[in-house]
């Protein structure tokens, strides 16, 4: 619910890894806060405790001498230790685990996604399997997938770099022109979420929206089962437009 | 205490370089003001340029603000007279040419001037103990490149299809011919193209001087840490800046000639370049850069703590090696700005990791600031209190970058607001607060006058307050998943309840926006009327405070021999005052048993 | 009490040296450009697999081979008519000068003579990402050749009057450096795009 403090959290976690970039958010945060508390309070200690004043003189040393070093060296070594190398740690275990690790399961679902200047086109490779042919289901702005299965995608702009976001899932991947990148994400709740695009695209960039519709298992399958049909009565042999897909890159 | 042994022996009468000779005094108007060679008078150029940029940049972030939180509201006055056709509200396409413009001309044209081209011109030499620049007429070429850079931006708002407009970074193909069709782009790369000559024209000059024009007895750890932040940033402008040349020349290409190094996607036929191989020139310049534009601000902060403390630079040449290792890994870590671009994950890991490693080097630097003002006898004057600013904000959008420089977390922060909260408060804020620090701190040996004090104090507090709420406020909505650059928030449900936020963030950024006229109050009416300034207001040691406010064209009588190193505060040795100048032996008769009470 | 340093005005050798630090810097700045280039060539060929991409004809090498060789012996030229032992033989540096310019202008034409039937039979800069490339940089190299022989023109007429001697002064030293500069692009640029 949007009632301070908790309005300013982002957009509720439906999906199975998004917890990860929550919390590695929160982590650093919280080593963050700390060091900068501590940041904080040195400098108003100094301000206070050593200001100018009748009779005050300062310390003359240039910090050069053993104990100064071993402070400085420590601290920085602290910083980095419990901070830096943790971080790396958790981001490594994340990428091993989650985000490069892309789906092998044979009950993926396998999407095409085609950003353009200022809209989503989405393909699956309907009962064929394979992409680019006449039984494609091609949606526009509107992503359709069941909860619990792993959704593998692939993205390629049109025309300038768009980059698909899925708020609820702490996704962002970007869509080049030319080029396939690939990216997944598992949904754990069904509901309607949105599609945002996340890179400069042009003076609509910021109205770029599209819907992702996270079904059960049923339901997903009796839509499937009419966008082919609807597909086959779809298809138009000389649109060379409408076959804009491309070689699943695995 | 600094073994000034080997300087004292110099002074005895051994060998010494030779003098140094200065180009004549000019006479006439244009040769002493417009095309002078003098680099004081070149910094005061770069100075008005730069600030009279800063004007305009911050004038375009407020009017970017008024959008976001009050879309579909004319701005005052402004909005009125730009966009009469839509009863003064700003279109979207209007919108993303300021967005875009605002970037440019702040790094480019307001920062880089004030920073580099001023403070460095104003420094380098009175600071070493030279007379001049080693090439003083490159130097006022560099200005005037520059003049030339700012014409081309200024002109293409007036263009057909007006500015730039797909981002400050300008990314093809959105840049290329059909994404950014009118002439605004392409004046776009040729100021940029021109402004980075200037900087290589500058760096070369700064690196050379360096290097070739310090005064007898100053060695590279006899110098102040000012001098260290320039000349570590005139390494990188010279090394980096040509990579964003070979960049913005091949989009050049691609949009005049129709070549294809970044064409890419549906619209090409004939065998498409890589729009990624752009981002990765790009950001080979452009992390380098946000360094460029931090490393001055550092070296002045970390005076300036030292002056105001009355006490040594804690750690000098620990700050000195930091601030050389931070500009090395800066070339190696780049590929954190494209972890969402889709590059090899093997790749990603490793600038991850190379990213994580300037935590060391920066944390050493940043204790030593701690280090210098612990202990000291503080002088809370205007300079000190936009120093402490500094590491206040500094320290604040550095630890931000903890965020973003691990990549799981970065994925979902990348392009959001998160990101321009952290650079606005690495690069604005620190680098704004370091420029009023340097401006308050060195406006009597430019002009000769003294700032006022009591306005200097209200405009440090009026701007530290509101300037950490607007960029604190956008690493809040960015968090909550806003994204950048967006002309509103209508679209998306999952952004609404961030609204408040940004109507909060607008108006700290108001308010910062009207207490910078403060500032240029009090800058124009010290000029006119300030108190007349002294040699030495400050009572501090580096070399540019031994001679007259302003200095004389030739800078010093005679090239100074420099015995102490720029922060001998509080010697023991030194009775009646705190400080020692750079040239001024300690007059001492038993030097063993001095270093033994001095304790280190 | 301040201290004093001596009064004596710079060496010519000092001044000298502050040129030549400055010099390697610029010299340091434009290999980063032609770097930057360089590395967008590789990124695409990598990025292209098959070399030149298909339906392009392959260059011609024989030209090319030719024009490295009149600037290697251009640079050969200069460097001899630059160095500081020229001081005593006068007229060595203005036909050094003059020279260079000649190899230098036979290597602008020579580079016409391989880019104007090349346009002509349809491969043009439009021509995809090979075109692209053998036009960027070849001609912005080229770019620099015609930089690098104003920069030796204007030294011609201190040449001939005796004013400029050698190396020793600064301005032919600078020059000539950046005469050599442009002249191992090239080489690098030959190998990087004839040969490879």
């Amino acid at each position: 619910m949007h009632n301070w403090p908790f309005s300013w959290l982002p957009p509720a976690d439906v999906s199975q890894d998004g917890w990860r970039a929550d919390g590695l958010f929160w982590y650093t945060t919280t080593l963050g806060a700390i060091a900068f508390t501590l940041v904080v309070l040195a400098l108003a200690w100094s301000a206070w405790k050593y200001r100018a004043g009748p009779g005050a003189r300062a310390l003359y040393t240039h910090g050069t001498d053993r104990k100064s070093f071993a402070v400085t060296g420590v601290l920085a070594a602290l910083v980095f230790v419990t901070i830096d190398m943790n971080l790396v740690r958790i981001s490594e275990r994340d990428i091993k685990e989650a985000t490069y690790e892309w789906p092998t399961a044979p009950d993926t679902i396998r999407v095409e996604v085609m950003p353009q200047q200022w809209a989503w086109n989405f393909r699956y490779a309907g009962p064929d399997g394979v992409f680019n042919t006449a039984d494609d289901v091609v949606t526009f702005n509107e992503l359709r997938v069941p909860a619990g299965h792993p959704v593998m995608l692939n993205l390629k702009a049109k025309d300038v770099i768009h980059s698909f976001y899925l708020p609820n899932f702490r996704l962002k991947q970007d869509a080049n022109p030319g080029t396939v990148t690939r990216s997944w994400f598992k949904a754990l709740k069904t509901g309607d979420f949105e599609i945002a695009c996340s890179q400069m695209c042009g003076w609509a960039h910021y109205k770029m929206k599209g819907d992702l519709i996270v079904l059960n298992d049923a339901d997903f399958s009796r839509w499937m089962k009419e966008a082919e049909g609807d597909a086959k009565r779809r298809y138009d042999p000389g649109d060379k437009e409408q076959m804009w897909g491309w070689e699943w890159l695995q | 205490m600094a073994d000034t042994t080997h300087l004292r022996r110099l002074y005895a009468g051994a060998d010494f370089h030779a003098e140094q000779h200065i180009h004549p005094e000019p006479t006439s108007f244009v040769s002493r003001y417009v095309f002078s060679m003098d680099h004081k008078v070149i910094a005061k150029q770069f100075l008005w340029y730069g600030l009279a940029f800063l004007a305009l940049g911050g004038t375009m972030a407020m009017m970017i603000r008024w959008q976001i939180a009050h879309p579909g509201t004319a701005f005052p006055v402004l909005g009125e007279l730009l966009w009469p056709e839509s009863g003064g509200v700003m279109p979207p396409q209007a919108y993303a040419s300021f967005f875009t413009m605002h970037g440019t001309l702040m790094i480019f044209f307001a920062i880089t001037p004030i920073l580099i081209g001023a403070f460095g011109n104003l420094l380098i030499p009175l600071m070493i103990g030279a007379r001049d620049m080693a090439f003083p007429t490159l130097n006022m070429l560099s200005f005037w490149t520059n003049v030339l850079a700012g014409t081309a931006m200024i002109v293409s708002f007036f263009v057909p299809m007006g500015a730039a407009a797909g981002g400050w970074q300008s990314y093809p193909t959105l840049s290329t011919l059909a994404g950014q069709p009118g002439a605004g782009q392409t004046l776009w790369i040729a100021g940029v193209f021109l402004t980075g000559s200037a900087s290589i024209m500058g760096a070369v000059n700064y690196i050379t001087t360096v290097v070739r024009l310090r005064a007898p007895g100053m060695g590279y750890f006899q110098m102040p840490l000012s001098v260290w932040g320039i000349w570590l940033t005139a390494i990188l402008n010279a090394l980096f800046v040509p990579v964003l040349a070979a960049g913005v020349l091949l989009l050049f290409l691609d949009r005049t000639f129709g070549s294809h190094f970044f064409l890419a996607g549906a619209a090409v036929t004939k065998g498409g370049g890589d729009p990624i191989l752009y981002q990765h020139l790009f950001w080979i310049f452009g992390h380098p850069e946000v360094y460029i534009l931090i490393l001055p601000a550092w070296g002045i902060v970390s005076d300036l703590l030292s002056f105001f403390s009355r006490k040594p630079a804690f750690g000098y040449k620990a700050t000195a090696i930091s601030m050389s290792v931070i500009t090395f890994l800066s070339m190696v870590v780049y590929g954190h700005h494209m972890f969402v671009v889709g590059m090899s994950p093997l790749l990603s890991q490793g600038f991850m990791t190379l990213t994580m490693l300037i935590s060391i080097p920066s944390a050493v630097f940043f204790l030593n600031w701690l280090g210098t003002m612990w202990r000291g006898a503080i002088r809370f004057a205007t300079p000190m209190l936009f120093s402490v600013g500094v590491v206040f904000v500094f320290g604040l959008g550095g630890l931000t970058g903890l965020h973003l420089g691990a990549i799981s977390s970065d994925i979902y922060l990348h392009d959001s607001y998160f990101v321009v909260g952290h650079f606005h408060l690495t690069m604005a804020a620190s680098v704004l607060l370091g420029a009023f620090a340097a401006i308050y701190f060195w406006f009597p040996k430019m002009f000769g006058k003294m700032m006022n004090e009591t306005l200097g104090k209200w405009h440090f507090w009026l701007t530290i307050v509101p300037i950490t709420v607007v960029f604190c406020g956008m690493l809040v909505v960015g968090y909550g998943g806003m994204q950048r650059r967006l002309y509103n928030t209508d679209a998306y449900a999952f952004l609404q309840h961030l609204h408040p936020v940004n109507v909060w963030v607008t108006r700290a950024a108001l308010f910062l926006g009207a207490s910078q006229f403060l500032f240029v109050v009090n800058f124009l009416s010290s000029l006119v009327a300030g108190k007349k300034a002294s040699e030495n207001p400050w009572e501090v040691g580096t070399l540019e405070w031994t001679v007259p406010s302003p200095p004389p064209h030739h800078n010093f009588d005679e090239i100074p021999l420099v015995v102490n190193g720029p922060h001998e505060f509080s010697h023991p040795e030194v009775k009646g005052k705190d400080w020692l100048a750079q040239n001024e032996p300690i007059r001492s008769e038993t030097e063993p048993a001095a270093r033994a009470a001095a304790g280190s | 009490m301040t201290a004093v340093a001596a009064a004596r005005f710079p060496s010519t050798e000092e001044s000298r040296r502050t040129s030549f630090v400055g010099m390697v810097m610029a010299l340091a700045s434009w290999s980063m450009m032609f770097g930057g280039l360089f590395f967008a060539y590789a990124i695409l060929r990598l990025k292209a697999g098959t070399w030149p991409p298909d339906g392009v004809a392959p260059l011609p090498r024989l030209l090319p081979l030719a024009n490295t060789l009149v600037l290697l012996f251009s640079s050969y030229v200069l460097h001899r008519g630059v160095r500081k032992e020229a001081d005593a033989r006068p007229g060595a540096l203005l036909g050094a000068l003059k020279a260079t310019l000649a190899l230098g202008s036979v290597f602008l034409v020579l580079q016409l003579a391989v880019w104007v039937p090349l346009w002509r039979s349809g491969f043009r800069i439009d021509s995809g990402i090979y075109g692209s490339i053998f036009y960027g940089l070849t001609v912005f190299h080229a770019l620099h050749v015609l930089a690098g022989l104003a920069a030796l023109l204007v030294l011609v007429p201190g040449a001939r009057s005796g004013r400029l001697r050698s190396g020793a002064q600064s301005r032919v030293r600078v020059s000539a450096m950046f005469w050599h500069f442009v002249d191992a692009v090239w080489v690098v640029m030959f190998v990087a795009v004839y040969l490879l």
